[in-house]
Order: structure tokens, then C-alpha cells, then sequence
């Protein structure tokens, strides 16, 4: 087979959440092109958002994707409070941190267990490797399953949740379900701690490896979390959260229903389990630190596939920071609703949490009777779109220049690696985001 | 019997009922060993695209050309289809507003035209191609799933329930959120199954498994009227899952026609 003038075509990219495919023109040993074809269909959510009122907000933006559904509720309730100036009382605040970490769990398992571990071990789906891995499998359903739990018992339901509302929840967990699924959290922790393990002693390939720019937001505590008060870059740049659209430029290119997102110098980066550990992976405390230091002995070094090892260092902080969120659920009082009462008038706000995938942004403009006027949603999908274009490309070239003969099967094999150690969420990313004024 | 040929497929959409076929942790290495799943993008990557299939389940609308393709294949491929979601039934959020023009929804979320976009009004797949079997839900719910799957296996009609989530709601003895707390809830004219996941959580119905069969919208229209809610919230409200744009349009130029309270 002739190394040069050759194109590699995925057609559909399997294993990841949505549609979307791969294409890589070679000629004379140096890449030409390299397009992630995103063609989910739009839907155009922030379009039809106009005109609703606030409290049917979340409602219809969950529904931009059903893996990441808790996390636009947080997000978008965020967004709508600060509009609004509502002030969270601690319990809310608590239990959906508690709604995030469920949701991480359910998110990491599924990625990491059952679409990424099956290239590492040689499977083509988690079906297959199941016959192989039984006891393995068994776990990581069991450990999507209660991350699922957490989110039946905070947002009502394991996709789409409706308990969650502005201000508060519908209805709050009592003391004995909390305590349960605290027993079920503490339980998961050692085997998960076993695969910790597995992971260390798999060999990650460098010819992913690559400079990258990471941005994570700055915790709102000097803890490892979720939820952040500024946006921050590996390279010591610090940004306000509402000045995001002015840090993020976001445009279109032809092969992609997604927009492209790069940094105002130009850059593309990367959001999401890698970049949080890079910026504050030294405020992991307990088995979660522990993780970090087995699976990264030098700390993040630069190269995508390790993102995997990177969720599930942060499966073991959701778990281990899922128990200690109920014992401080079990600390308060024990009641049925509770409603943070606030009037309705207009105003502008943004939300934007850590999800699975990296940073999530939901702004809001709403009028004096409640209605949308403008809703605008960046996803960490659509963020790290350039930057998986950017390692696709370097991925190709380090293969070609260590194995001129690689076959077209063997690096279309590597480049679905790279594409899926991202873990695109294609659904999110063609919600579809809202160009700034005047910048089309 | 030999093990059934299954394709899972997923249209335009959130991924949500392919997402609760995989939130069924308990039966899915079950569900593994009795369907032959040769077709499941999300799931496996190496996949037979062209195989004559015994079931097919199919999610989401159809929003591009490419969904219709994609549809018509797997019709033509498929003994059995299964529509999963209300999306794939009804339309769902994404037909919410299919009376503005695709053209104003490109403008306002890209700001501009953009000529490689390929778009078109987002309509349920029943609307292309019959189904043999149709699963509402936003999203589905998974024992709903697992009991059609148990039929098509023995070969029987999956059944659904008749009656509507108000049904389901007055037998928890929840509080009406009509009665007691004068909201638009969409309990009466939506399909029952969900075991009235919202009023029990203290929340109106959205009517996110879509309409019961022979609702009746004008009764409830005049019942949250005489609450006195605008007929503009109950347009809105009701447009979201539970009624066809015409029931709500119709609302709408009443609308313009009712005196300013």
C-alpha cells in the first residue's frame, strides 16, 4: 500500500453520542486535510427558547442532550438566578452539586468503561468485552447505574429531570434515601479503586501526544469542583464568566453543523476531565488524589488519550465527594420542599458549570414579564472541536513518520481513539450556538 | 427461535431513548445474549449497515435529508419498526415551532445563511414511513422498552396503557396541580405510563409522552381559562408536547381577538 496520496474516511464514528465522521486527506507523507464532519441535524433550541417563559426554560433545554441533561438543567437554573438574583440557600446549592456528581458518574462510566476501554483491550463494543470481562462489565453498569440513582433521586429522573426548578427543587429527598445511596457510593469505591489499577498497567500510546492550551473554571472553594467563578487557561490567564463570549470566539466552518470554538489569540484548546486535572488536579484530596498520582506520575502531560484515565480519576473524586455531599445532606433538617422566593424582572445572566465534557455556558436575557428575549448555549463539545481537528492531524503525522506502512485500517482504528478520548457529545454541539452580534 | 437481527438507529435527536435502552443495566447483558445486535452506531464501531434486519428501533425526528435516507433504509431493511421516543412518534420539542420558516431559525441561531446547512422541517419519522410499533416518552421508559422487546420476542403485540397521566395521578392521590394550585397541566391529554413522574415531584405535567388517544383539548382549554390564565400561557404551555400547532395556533389568533383582562 503506497504512503502517500491516500484519504482515510470514517464515515460514521461509532461508539460516541450523536453523528459525526472523520476525514483525512494525505499526500507525500504530509496531511493536506483533516475534517470532523459533524451532521447531526439542527434544532435550532435557542431559537425556539424565545418567547417562553423563564420556569419552561429547563425544561426544553434539557432535552439538548439526554447523557448531559442534568448538567444544562444546573446550568441553565444557574443562568436564570443570576438573571433574576437569586441567592441558592445551601441546601439547594448542595443537593445539586450531588446532581452533578450523579450525572459525572453516569457520564464517565459509560465513556470510559464501555465506549473508550474496548480499543485499550482490543473489543469492538462492550458487548463483546463483556464475554471476556464479565466481573468488569458487571461493575461499570453497576457504577452508571447509581450514578443514574443519584440523579432519579435529585432531578426525578435519570434523563430529562423534572424536580429541578429556579429557586429550588420540587421536592426533596428524605434522610433515608440519601442514606442509601451514601451506603451504595461507599460501596463502589474499592473495586472502582481496582480498575484504577487496570488502567495503570495499559499502555497509552504517544503518538497522540501534543502541546495543547487547557481551560477549566476555577472552583468556587479551594476544592476540586464542579462549579466555578472564573474561567481560567493553563497558560495563567484568568477570565470573569461573563465576559466569556469575549475569551471564546466561536465561527463556523463548512464540513460542520457544530461551531468551532478558539481562544482570541487564535488557539485552539481543550475543556474538559484533562484540562480541570492540569489546573486543579492538586486539589484532589483522599483516594482521588491517589488516582491521580498512580495514573499520572508526571502530572497531565500533553496527549488526548489519557483523557480517559482522566475521567476516571474523576469517577473516584465524584464517588468519594458523592458521600461526603450526603453526610452533609444528613447534617441539615429533614424536609419536603423548599423554595427560595423571588420576583420576576428582567435581566441578563450566565451560568457555566464543569460537565463530563468540559465547560458548559448558559446565558439568558429575559424581559419584565418573565419571557426570553435571548438565550445563548456553548457547549464543551463545540469548544473542542478545532483542538480534536489539531490532534487528529498531529496523530496522523506521528503515525505516518514512525510506520510508513500503517494500513488504512490500523489508522483509522488510532484517529477514532483520538476522536472519542474527547468524548463528543455531537447532540450538544449542534443544539446550536448563537453567534455574537455582528460577528457573522 | 434463533436470535432476533437488531439494528438500533438514532435520527436527529438527544440520544436519550438509546440512552435509557443503555440505562437498563440490570437487563442489558440479557438483553446482549437474546437480540443479535449487528447495527448500533452509539455502541459498537464496527457495524453491518446493509444486513436485513428482524427489529429495528429507531430515535429522534427527521431534521436533515440525510434522517429521511437513513429512515427509508432502515425500513426497507427491517421486518419489525419500532419507534422509540416521542420524537420518533410525534415530533417533540424540535417540531414545537415548525410554522416559523427554517430560514428564520438559521438566522437567528447562526446569524446568517449558511448554503452547506442541510435542514429541513423537523417532523416524526411515522410521518415517512409506517411503524409497527410506537414507544412515547421524552425519553422512553425503559420498562415500557423491556416489555415490547419481551413481546416481539414471543412474537405478541406490545401493549401500552389507554388512559391518560391524570388517570395515574388521581390514583397516587396527588394534589391536582389544576385544582389546588391553577396551573396549565397537561395531565388530562397526555398518554399515561410514566406513573405521573411530575405531580408527584409537585410539577404540572408538560405532556412529554404526547397525546392520549381522542384528547380532548377544548375542555381542558376552557378548564384552565376559567382560572383565569391567559390564553396566551395555555397556548404555550400546550405546545410544547401535548397539541398539534394547529389546536395552538388556533389559541394564538384567539388570542388577538380576546379583550385585555
Amino acid at each position: 500500500m503506497s504512503p502517500s496520496g491516500r484519504n482515510i474516511v470514517i464515515p460514521h464514528l461509532g461508539r460516541v453520542e450523536g453523528h459525526g465522521g472523520i476525514f483525512v486527506k494525505v499526500v507525500g507523507g504530509t496531511v493536506h486535510e483533516v475534517n470532523m464532519d459533524i451532521f447531526e441535524g439542527s434544532r435550532y433550541y435557542e431559537a425556539l427558547l424565545k418567547g417562553k417563559h423563564f420556569l419552561e426554560v429547563q425544561g426544553i433545554i434539557t432535552r439538548v442532550c439526554a447523557i448531559c441533561s442534568a448538567n444544562h438543567t444546573v446550568a441553565a437554573l444557574t443562568a436564570l438566578e443570576d438573571a433574576l438574583s437569586v441567592r441558592q440557600s445551601e441546601r439547594i446549592h448542595t443537593l445539586r452539586g450531588l446532581l452533578l456528581l450523579g450525572a459525572t458518574i453516569e457520564s464517565h462510566a459509560l465513556h470510559v468503561f464501555a465506549l473508550a476501554l474496548p480499543d485499550f483491550l482490543g473489543f469492538d463494543s462492550v458487548i463483546a468485552m463483556a464475554a471476556k470481562y464479565p466481573d468488569e462489565v458487571a461493575f461499570a453498569l453497576r457504577l452508571k447505574q447509581l450514578g443514574n440513582r443519584v440523579q432519579e433521586l435529585v432531578g426525578g429522573r435519570a434523563v430529562h429531570p423534572i424536580n429541578t426548578l429556579v429557586g429550588g427543587f420540587g421536592k426533596l429527598p428524605g434522610h433515608r434515601d440519601v442514606r442509601a445511596i451514601r451506603d451504595e457510593l461507599a460501596s463502589a469505591l474499592p473495586p472502582l479503586l481496582g480498575f484504577v489499577e487496570l488502567a495503570a498497567s495499559l499502555d497509552v500510546p504517544e503518538w497522540a501526544a501534543q502541546p495543547t492550551v487547557f481551560v477549566a473554571l476555577r472552583p468556587y472553594e479551594e476544592a476540586f469542583r464542579f462549579r466555578g467563578v472564573s474561567i481560567c487557561t493553563s497558560r495563567g490567564e484568568e477570565f470573569p464568566l461573563a465576559a466569556y463570549r469575549d475569551v471564546i470566539r466561536e465561527f463556523t466552518v463548512e464540513h460542520s453543523h457544530a461551531k468551532h470554538s478558539a481562544l482570541v489569540s487564535g488557539e485552539t484548546y481543550m475543556v474538559g476531565s484533562m484540562a480541570r486535572l492540569k489546573l486543579w488536579g492538586h486539589l484532589l484530596k483522599g483516594r482521588a488524589r491517589e488516582s491521580f498520582e498512580r495514573l499520572f506520575p508526571r502530572g497531565v502531560v500533553d496527549n488526548i488519550l489519557l483523557n480517559n484515565w482522566a475521567q476516571l480519576v474523576e469517577l473516584v473524586h465524584s464517588v468519594e465527594h458523592g458521600i461526603e455531599v450526603c453526610d452533609e445532606l444528613l447534617g441539615m433538617p429533614e424536609c419536603a420542599r423548599e423554595m427560595v422566593p423571588y420576583e420576576v424582572r428582567a435581566g441578563r445572566g450566565v451560568g457555566a458549570i464543569e460537565v463530563p465534557r468540559g465547560t458548559l455556558f448558559h446565558e439568558y436575557e429575559i424581559d419584565d414579564e418573565g419571557l426570553v428575549v435571548s438565550a445563548n448555549v456553548v457547549t464543551p463539545t463545540a469548544q473542542n472541536l478545532a483542538n480534536t481537528e489539531r490532534d487528529l492531524r498531529a496523530a496522523t503525522e506521528h503515525l505516518l513518520a514512525d510506520h510508513a506502512s500503517i494500513d488504512d485500517g490500523q489508522l483509522r482504528l488510532n484517529l477514532e481513539m483520538v476522536a472519542r478520548a474527547y468524548d463528543p457529545c455531537i447532540s450538544c454541539s449542534v443544539h446550536v450556538t448563537r453567534l455574537a452580534a455582528g460577528e457573522a | 427461535m434463533s436470535k432476533p437481527k437488531v439494528g438500533i438507529f438514532g435520527l436527529t435527536g438527544c440520544a436519550g431513548d438509546q440512552l435509557q435502552i443503555l440505562n437498563c443495566e440490570d437487563e442489558l447483558v440479557r438483553l446482549a445474549q437474546r437480540l443479535d445486535i449487528v447495527d448500533w452506531v452509539m455502541v459498537r464501531s464496527d457495524n453491518d449497515h446493509t444486513c436485513r434486519l428482524d427489529i429495528a428501533f429507531v430515535e429522534g425526528v427527521v431534521a436533515t435529508e440525510r434522517d429521511l435516507e437513513t429512515l427509508k433504509e432502515v425500513r426497507a431493511r427491517a421486518r419489525t419498526l419500532v419507534a422509540l421516543g416521542t420524537c420518533a412518534v410525534w415530533g417533540g420539542l424540535p417540531a414545537m415551532h415548525n410554522e416559523i420558516s427554517r430560514e428564520t431559525l438559521e438566522r437567528e441561531v447562526y446569524h446568517t445563511q449558511l448554503h452547506f446547512l442541510d435542514t429541513v422541517e423537523a417532523l416524526p419519522p411515522t410521518h415517512f414511513v409506517p411503524f409497527e410499533v410506537k414507544l412515547p416518552g421524552c425519553p422512553m421508559e425503559r420498562h415500557e422498552f423491556l416489555r415490547a422487546v419481551n413481546a416481539l420476542l414471543v412474537g405478541t403485540e406490545p401493549e401500552l396503557p389507554l388512559f391518560p397521566v391524570c388517570w395515574e395521578c388521581k390514583a397516587r392521590e396527588h394534589l391536582c396541580r389544576v385544582v389546588h394550585f391553577g396551573e396549565v397541566c397537561c395531565g388530562a391529554m397526555t398518554r399515561g405510563g410514566c406513573g405521573a413522574r411530575c405531580p408527584s415531584h409537585g410539577v404540572a405535567c408538560s405532556g412529554c409522552r404526547g397525546p392520549v388517544e381522542e384528547p380532548n383539548y377544548d375542555a381542558n382549554v376552557t378548564m384552565f381559562a376559567d382560572r383565569g390564565i391567559s390564553w396566551v400561557e395555555i397556548a404555550r404551555k400546550m405546545s410544547h408536547f401535548s397539541a398539534p400547532v394547529w389546536m395552538t395556533q388556533g389559541l394564538e389568533q384567539e388570542v388577538r381577538r380576546e379583550p385585555k383582562r
